[in-house]
């Protein structure tokens, strides 16, 4: 994607020098903000394309950021988190984030989920159809999945479950958004029942179901469907 | 899955269960009951054991008394015996059975033969069956023979039966618990026959008396006694099968017994009594002594009595208490009450004939006055003739106070008499003196009172009637008026003197409950252990009238004395024994107690909910009669008093302990996300730099490939130096930190870091101004080298665009370096603060990389090596920081010294 925007919200001044040169290179054009008061007042002048938040900013709380971004735009955003703060991810995602990044990362890797969280939003209005991945193709409308071109049975219950990963394909969802959306509010704390169904899932859809390439964990925040073009 | 009503009633009880369980972990006890000695029990229980034996069980015999019988004897053979330990009682030497080496030895069934026996006065226990009961408390199982006349609540029986005194009694409740009873039964006859025949073992002394036991008689009668027990327990048993197993069954009454132990002989019997009855009725009972206030029991034979049978109602299974009060019916009937009696029970007493006009007998009061409990009324044959209750009489110099009083009264009543006589025209004067009895029965009590009386009587006579002057009476109404007034001088003296005890009654007792309100209170602010033993062991020897007290508390496995008074120096083994006995089994130990009793001291343990915390000793003032009720109430509630305070000293203790341990799990948290977020970011940087650099390759300028790799490098370097700061004060912390103590060159130092931060903090700027001659100080090179790079490195971090500044100079006796930055400052509250661990001026997140180590662990370092190091702020035009570092120099002749 050349020429697309990208605002980098972080204070480590070696992050931000590792991150410019890389995204300019890639083809972004790059702006920073160190603060969050300063990422606010960016996106007053200028909407980009996509934003990269650090959570542990110096003078706001990164989700406050989050909830303030999101009043104002709907630009995606990627946050960039620390390994073991679980909670703080799910929280992200639950504010809007559409992505995460957990430091220290590659760089392909960061790359490949802005591509991602970019084509998704360029792709909001259309409804997929059909969605593929690996083998497996999801048609959503009529209710139809086929693996490498033979029909694969799959109760209503995991249809359903199937479609909502696949209309938020490449997406990390936590538990608690599968079980409200599939399930209803009522069950959005019954994460046994989840990791139960996505069991039997992906034994019918997998080629491997001991290592998913579909549906693959995000450990602790929930599941991502990976589509082949990632 | 419905559930009727009809299914809750037959849950089993679990009361049942529970005993049943608690029955299992100890050992179980076999009892061989006989009618009477001579029926075979021995002979039988060896019998048994040598099958046991056979069949593989481990068995052991303790003691087993064969009197040289043959048949007996050849059932000895093949069975370990155990030997008997030797005492030394009055010059002959007695051999008992040894508890202790059975423990040691710790068989799976031991035979102890004669239950009933007493040991030697050194023995642990003072009678057979409470070593039994040790036995079965260590999970050994014990067989035994018992005679039916030696059961507690049958040996009155037996003696009325048989005519033969019963010295050596068992408590009932050890055949209750034992869990088989085996009836060794012979006919009368058959016994005689075997006496004939010399048989039956019957010590020479006591030939006699054997002859008149020996009858038909007294055989069939105690055969019947044995026959009947046994059948009883049968029945027991079949109860308790029937409350486990929740079938339908009559289940125990809800009543409660209480029987009145009195002054009088026959009180053993009323307790006997009512231990029969609350087995009957399947009752709890209580033995109730109400003691008369304000005068406690001189004659120490009654106080023994008094005491033998309570203990023999403890034995029975009574629960015992004592009580003092004005008026004995009204006491018991009120202490009846409040325990929901529902009957009680009581000797008939004797009353005098005299008292029976003035006051019912305690009998019939309790009698009238108990509408709500039912009475029995134990009738028991001519006993021993009654204690009289003896008239207390006074002593020598009361009664000459109380004389010399009314003398005086009456002395001065006579001369008021006169006086109104003369001025007022009083005619008949006998009623004044009704003033001096009064008096003198308020203050001096009721002898004076009757002296006074008798002596107003004839000075009445004397100096008022006439003829005056002569103790004759001329009127016959005269006389009668004064023989009036006599009389209700008398009884209005009682009454006064009546009042006076109950007066000073309650005084003491007002007395008794203040000073432990006092203790209390005091107790309350005390926390440190030791001075809660020392108070109230103080409080303890004051109020309960011992002659000493002691308090131990558990110390590695032993005990330790901590607080006595007066002081003790030393424990005989004796003392610690029972002291340890009453920390192990929470029981009390020593005087006047079923462990130990000739020990001086008796041990109390304190109990709370954690278990035994400690034990107190009490040596009473008089050890040949038992503790005063009053004396008893109070050292228990004292007792009560300390273990509560002890157990809050502890808890105070391990509430501080858990505090401290709070307080280090919360440094402990923050240094990890402290750790977790400054390691992290480093490595995020060399991560994002090399894959960049790999999966970008030829995308990226020359100039941005070669400044990614020299982020990579400074990154590598502070991480590095991240990871040292760290080391270096866990090193601190632990001190394991040892400074060299060289010559230190101050200047090349300095000179040192300048280099290095020109290569690390590029483009920063660093300054230095070093005085010339500077004297060497002692430490170590490379620690300051390092305490003064982290400076600058936080200099740079904090400062501003000007850079850092460092410099030295000599200041008297010291060389004192400083380091300063123009950034924003620090606050003048903070300058002490930014010294600690982590702090931070701001949240852990938002924060400039640095674990906050940096000038704790320069603090350490200069502290180390002999040093002080200040901040201050502001420094250089009212902006900046300066941080100040003082090292006491090495004068110029020690020099020469090397370290």
């Amino acid at each position: 994607m050349s020429d697309a925007s990208v605002l980098v919200v972080d204070d480590e001044p070696q992050i931000q020098r590792v991150l410019r040169p890389s995204l300019t290179a890639s083809g972004y054009e790059v702006r920073e903000a160190a603060t969050g008061r300063e990422a606010l007042s960016a996106l007053s002048d200028h909407s980009p394309d996509l934003i990269i938040l650090d959570l542990g900013l110096p003078d706001m709380d990164g989700k406050e950021v989050l909830r303030r971004l999101r009043i104002l735009t709907r630009t995606p955003v990627i946050v960039l988190s620390a390994r073991d703060r679980e909670s703080e991810k799910i929280t992200a995602l639950d504010l809007g984030a559409d992505d995460y990044v957990e430091k220290p990362f590659a760089m392909g890797e960061l790359l490949a989920r802005m591509r991602t969280a970019l084509r998704h939003s360029q792709n909001a209005s259309l409804e997929a159809e059909c969605v593929g991945a690996d083998g497996l193709v999801v048609n959503i409308p009529k209710r139809i999945v086929t693996r490498n071109g033979a029909p694969a049975k799959l109760t209503p219950k995991e249809f359903d479950l199937l479609a909502f990963l696949a209309r938020h394909a490449d997406r990390p969802l936590t538990h608690r958004e599968i079980l409200k959306a599939v399930w209803g509010p009522a069950h959005q704390n019954d994460s046994q029942t989840l990791r139960v169904f996505i069991g039997q899932l992906r034994a019918k859809i997998e080629d491997n179901a001991a290592a998913s390439t579909i549906i693959v964990t995000e450990p602790g925040v929930g599941y991502r469907f990976m589509t082949s073009e990632s | 899955m419905a559930r009727d009503d009809g299914d809750f009633d037959r849950r089993p009880d679990p009361d049942a269960l529970l005993a049943l369980s608690d029955k299992e972990s100890r050992g179980k006890l076999r009892v061989f009951l006989g009618a009477a000695p001579g029926v075979g029990k021995t002979y039988a229980m060896l019998a048994r054991a040598q099958t046991a034996k056979a069949e593989g069980v481990d068995i052991v015999i303790g003691l087993a008394e064969t009197h040289g019988r043959v048949e007996t004897l050849a059932l000895l053979a093949g069975l370990e015996t155990l030997a008997r330990r030797k005492c030394d009682y009055r010059g002959r030497i007695i051999e008992e059975f040894d508890i202790d080496a059975a423990l040691a030895r710790k068989p799976q069934l031991i035979l102890v033969d004669e239950l009933a026996h007493t040991n030697a006065p050194d023995s642990r226990h003072p009678k057979r069956w409470q070593d039994v009961e040790e036995l079965l408390d260590a999970g050994i199982d014990v067989w035994t023979t018992l005679n039916v006349q030696h059961l507690e609540s049958l040996a009155d029986v037996v003696s009325r039966v048989t005519g033969v005194a019963v010295r050596e009694t068992v408590p009932d409740r050890v055949l209750q618990n034992a869990n088989d009873v085996i009836l060794v039964d012979i006919t009368p006859e058959e016994l005689l026959q075997r006496l004939k025949e010399g048989k039956v073992y019957v010590p020479e002394t006591a030939r006699r008396a054997t002859q008149n036991f020996f009858t038909p008689r007294n055989l069939t009668a105690l055969r019947e006694l044995a026959l009947r027990r046994t059948a009883e327990r049968v029945d027991d048993q079949m109860v308790d099968f029937l409350r486990q197993g929740a079938i339908e069954g009559p289940w125990a009454t809800a009543e409660r017994l209480l029987v009145c132990v009195g002054r009088d002989a026959n009180s053993e019997a009323v307790v006997r009594a009512g231990a029969r009855l609350a087995t009957a009725l399947n009752a709890t009972w209580i033995a109730l002594y109400v003691e008369r206030a304000g005068q406690e029991e001189q004659s120490a034979e009654v106080v023994r009595h008094v005491d033998q049978s309570l203990r023999l109602a403890e034995r029975l299974g009574a629960e015992v208490a004592r009580v003092s009060g004005d008026d004995l019916v009204t006491e018991t009937l009120r202490f009846a009450r409040r325990e929901n009696i529902t009957q009680i029970v009581l000797g008939r007493s004797r009353a005098r004939p005299f008292s029976r006009l003035l006051r019912h007998s305690l009998t019939e009061e309790i009698l009238r006055r108990s509408t709500d409990i039912a009475v029995h009324v134990v009738v028991q044959e001519d006993g021993p003739p009654q204690h009289k209750r003896a008239l207390r009489l006074p002593t020598l110099s009361q009664t000459w106070l109380g004389f010399g009083g009314a003398a005086l009264s009456v002395t001065m009543t006579v001369l008021v008499g006169y006086g109104l006589e003369r001025w007022l025209g009083l005619v008949n004067p006998s009623v004044i003196f009704l003033l001096p009895v009064v008096l003198c029965a308020a203050r001096l009590g009721m002898w004076s009172a009757i002296i006074a009386a008798v002596l107003s009587f004839f000075a009445c006579d004397f100096f008022f009637f006439d003829p005056r002057y002569e103790l004759t009476i001329s009127q016959p109404q005269e006389f009668l008026s004064l023989l009036v007034a006599l009389a209700v001088a008398v009884i209005t003296g009682m009454l006064a003197s009546k009042m006076r005890n109950y007066a000073q009654n309650m005084r003491q007792r007002s007395q008794a409950v203040q000073s432990l309100f006092e203790f209390s209170r005091k107790l309350s602010t005390i926390t440190t252990l030791d001075d809660i033993l020392w108070a109230s062991a103080l409080q303890i020897q004051k109020a309960g009238e011992a002659s000493c007290v002691m308090m131990l508390i558990p110390e590695e496995g032993g005990l330790k004395v901590s607080a006595a008074w007066p002081p003790v120096d030393q424990m005989d083994a004796g003392e610690l024994a029972a002291a340890r006995w009453a920390l192990e089994k929470s029981e009390p130990a020593g005087w006047r107690t079923d462990t130990l009793p000739n020990v001086r001291f008796q041990f109390r343990p304190l109990a709370t909910a954690r278990g035994v915390v400690a034990v107190c000793g009490i040596e009473p003032k008089t050890p040949e009669e038992p503790l005063s009720a009053a004396a008893e109430s109070t050292i228990s509630s004292l007792i009560e008093q300390t273990a509560i305070a002890i157990d809050r000293s502890m808890l105070v203790g391990e509430s501080v302990k858990a505090a401290a341990l709070e307080e280090n799990e919360k440094l402990r948290t923050i240094l990890l996300s402290a750790l977790s977020h400054d390691l992290r970011t480093p490595l995020t940087s060399i991560t994002g730099a090399v894959t960049s650099l790999r999966e970008l390759g030829e995308k990226l300028s020359l100039d941005d490939r070669k400044d990614l790799l020299l982020s990579i490098e400074e990154e590598a370097g502070r991480l590095s130096r991240f990871i040292a700061n760290m080391l270096d004060m866990s090193r601190i912390e632990s001190g394991a930190l040892s400074p060299r103590s060289d010559l230190v060159d101050v200047a090349d130092v300095i000179r040192n870091v300048l280099e290095r931060s020109k290569k690390t903090f590029l483009g920063k700027d660093t300054s230095i101004s070093i005085a010339p001659d500077l004297p060497p100080i002692r430490g170590d090179a490379a620690l300051l080298g390092q305490v003064l790079f982290n400076l600058i490195d936080n200099a740079h971090k904090y400062g501003g665009p000007t850079g850092a500044i460092v410099h030295a100079r000599r200041e008297g006796g010291d060389v004192v370096i400083t380091v300063t930055d123009e950034g924003p400052g620090v606050k003048p509250a903070d300058l002490e603060r930014i010294f600690e661990k982590f702090y931070r001026s701001g949240r852990i997140d938002g924060r400039k990389a640095g674990t906050g180590l940096g000038l704790s662990i320069c603090r350490g370092l200069v502290r180390a090596m002999g040093g002080t190091v200040i901040a201050q702020s502001p420094a250089i035009r009212r902006r900046g920081t300066r941080i100040i570092m003082r090292f006491p120099a090495i004068s110029e002749s020690k020099q020469g010294v090397a370290a």
